[in-house]
């Protein structure tokens, strides 16, 4: 039997919660596939160098069978081990599978440990769509003889089999994408579009401890050596706490133009000027003002977005917003379909009549 | 096809010590003969490292540029050679609509293993297909370590290693020490790309582009992993109320809006 195993992201020895997202997923394409095709079982991998506590919570969370991967060598993640460990261990290859010792460390006596599967032979390996989980996930499709697909948002399915839809063309428009048939399938998922399971039954997943080491070959000893974690530091707590936001991105053409954005701002009684990425990369705001997964993930009562077309990166940053104003002279912006109300409009140009609306000319004329 | 062909031993002592061979790999976006900006960034990062590993021009540090996509594509290898690249090849293929990133890394690391390089450079995504799979799948073909979303490099170092940090969530960095042969993803913000030179661009017109149609590197087409059935719009998450009307009435509603809420 085929089975669907769900890579377990963990960071800095914990779990984090777009796992619970990954299994989601598991569940959906179990519950898409064709009637007449056999279900695939579903396994939680726990990739670490002690994964037994790591295991049992997800075990006991979930109620799903987890095989922790007990890896002596990763103390961190470096993509050289994840993407060597997990290949040995899920090449269909019985001889290789046989020969890794199953060993049970846990004290807990309720959990049992047997070998859950002899023969891995996945239908579905799916991985979060994080800077970790695509720094791995495609060199272990490639290892794997498998396809791939990145950044999965959607998962149905027609009389063909299975489709996943992806963002493309700068989050415009959802790709359709079919795997050719009789190959693992390399998913990774977008974080924030399925939703975690609430697991009411008390049943708790067996659990399966099989030790990997990572064993390079000479030539590729110590090629990646993890130096350490660093913090890039700033101070994003202002956007963090702020009720209104007023974002900046590439719409606004000029960093000239940005003089409009914080006048803008200074019509609420106390509002925060963000940015979309392109505007940081570029130097035209600080890194203290990056709105989206790799800046700050934001809340508030109101974000106004001037001229951002609307990355993935940073909608997923602002899903929490209670209200969302969007201005782009571009109506088909992807961000117009994640606002409350949509401005078509140059946004410059926008700015200025509503200001002039406003009455607020004060030194309006000058900035010009 | 097999892709386990170009699986290669290296020999380890061919790499860098004080000269260096470097690959970027280009994809056009758009129609306009416009380069990926993530490939961008993979360009000006080689570049910087061929100007300060070599202040003298000695030719000791190559900067080749690659790109796999139609005939009109030879456009974006002549406007990286305006910034400065040394060398590019073409390889010239016939699809039409969707190429999967397994396809052309394939195509490219039939190039890339050639010439043994000592660094390869890719944009950590291109901005229309936004997958990122291209460079890990390069590195596993071509049996190289790889690190994707680099966002800060050190130069190479003379027993081989460089210093890269990866970008992660939430403000985040992993900092790693890689040995050559490496290839990297380069993440947007590393750093900013130059503008052509008008002494390379005065070049550019005249150098030789290597030309290669797939059939010279293959004897069967790679057989795609995935196809593309459809494309359909993103459901949306809010409402989207439009505001219609002149620019000044959609300020007037837009003020009443704020108003009602209590906002302003």
């Amino acid at each position: 039997m085929k089975q669907i195993f769900v890579i377990a992201e963990i960071f800095a020895g914990q779990i984090r919660p777009v796992t619970w997202e990954l299994i989601t997923a598991a569940h959906t394409i179990t519950a898409s596939l064709p009637s007449k095709q056999p279900t695939p079982a579903i396994h939680i991998m726990v990739p670490a160098d002690n994964p037994v506590p790591l295991a049992e919570e997800i075990a006991k969370r979930t109620g799903i069978n987890v095989i922790g991967l007990q890896i002596p060598e990763l103390k961190v993640y470096t993509s050289e081990i994840y993407i060597s460990c997990l290949e040995q261990l899920m090449r269909a290859n019985p001889q290789i599978s046989d020969s890794y010792q199953n060993v049970f460390l846990s004290k807990n006596k309720k959990t049992t440990c047997k070998a859950l599967i002899k023969t891995m032979n996945p239908s579905h390996i799916i991985i979060a769509h994080t800077a970790q989980g695509q720094d791995f996930a495609f060199g272990l499709a490639l290892g794997l003889n498998a396809a791939a697909i990145s950044g999965v948002n959607g998962i149905r399915s027609d009389v063909e089999g299975l489709i996943y839809s992806r963002p493309a063309f700068n989050n415009n428009k959802n790709m359709l994408i079919r795997p050719t048939p009789k190959r693992p399938v390399v998913l990774t998922l977008m974080p924030g579009i399925f939703k975690p399971e609430t697991y009411k039954e008390k049943k708790t997943g067996q659990i399966d401890i099989r030790k990997v080491s990572f064993a390079p070959s000479d030539c590729q000893k110590e090629r990646v050596q993890y130096l350490e974690i660093v913090k890039k530091t700033c101070d994003n707590r202002a956007l963090k706490k702020t009720k209104v936001i007023i974002s900046a991105g590439r719409g606004i053409k000029d960093k000239k133009n940005l003089k409009f954005v914080h006048k803008f701002a200074q019509c609420f009684s106390s509002a925060t000027v963000g940015s979309s990425r392109p505007l940081v990369d570029m130097g035209w705001l600080g890194y203290q003002h990056q709105v989206g997964v790799t800046g700050a993930t934001v809340a508030p009562k109101l974000y106004i977005a001037c001229g951002i077309s609307g990355s993935s990166q940073h909608l997923a940053g602002i899903k929490e917003a209670e209200f969302v104003i969007s201005i782009n002279k571009n109506p088909e912006a992807p961000i117009f379909r994640h606002s409350d109300i949509c401005i078509s409009a140059d946004v410059v140009e926008f700015i200025e009549t509503f200001l002039q609306k406003r009455g607020d000319t004060s030194g309006f004329h000058n900035i010009r | 096809m097999n892709v386990r062909l170009f699986f290669v031993d290296r020999d380890e002592t061919s790499v860098y010590a004080g000269s260096m061979k470097i690959l970027v790999c280009l994809k056009q976006v758009g129609n306009d003969g416009e380069i990926n900006r993530f490939d961008l960034h993979a360009l000006e990062e080689a570049l910087s490292f061929k100007e300060q590993i070599d202040p003298q021009a000695s030719q000791s540090v190559a900067v080749d540029v690659v790109t796999v996509g139609p005939p009109e594509w030879t456009k974006i290898i002549r406007r990286a050679f305006g910034l400065g690249a040394d060398r590019g090849c073409h390889i010239v293929t016939e699809d039409s609509g969707y190429v999967s990133s397994f396809v052309t890394a394939t195509r490219l690391a039939a190039v890339a293993e050639k010439r043994q390089y000592d660094l390869i450079l890719t944009g950590i995504m291109s901005e229309d297909m936004l997958a990122g799979q291209t460079g890990p799948m390069l590195a596993k073909i071509l049996g190289l370590p790889c690190a994707t979303g680099v966002i800060k490099t050190n130069l190479p170092t003379h027993d081989n290693m460089i210093e890269v940090e990866r970008e992660l969530e939430n403000g985040f960095r992993d900092r790693l020490a890689i040995r050559l042969p490496a290839l990297l993803t380069i993440q947007a913000g590393i750093n900013t790309p130059r503008y052509p030179r008008l002494s390379n661009m005065l070049v550019a017109g005249q150098k030789e582009i290597t030309i290669l149609a797939e059939a010279d590197l293959f004897h069967e087409p790679i057989e795609a992993r995935d196809i593309c059935i459809g494309l359909e719009n993103p459901q949306k998450s809010r409402s989207g109320q439009i505001l219609e009307g002149s620019l000044s009435e959609k300020a007037e509603q837009l003020f009443a809006i704020l108003k009602e809420k209590g906002l302003l």
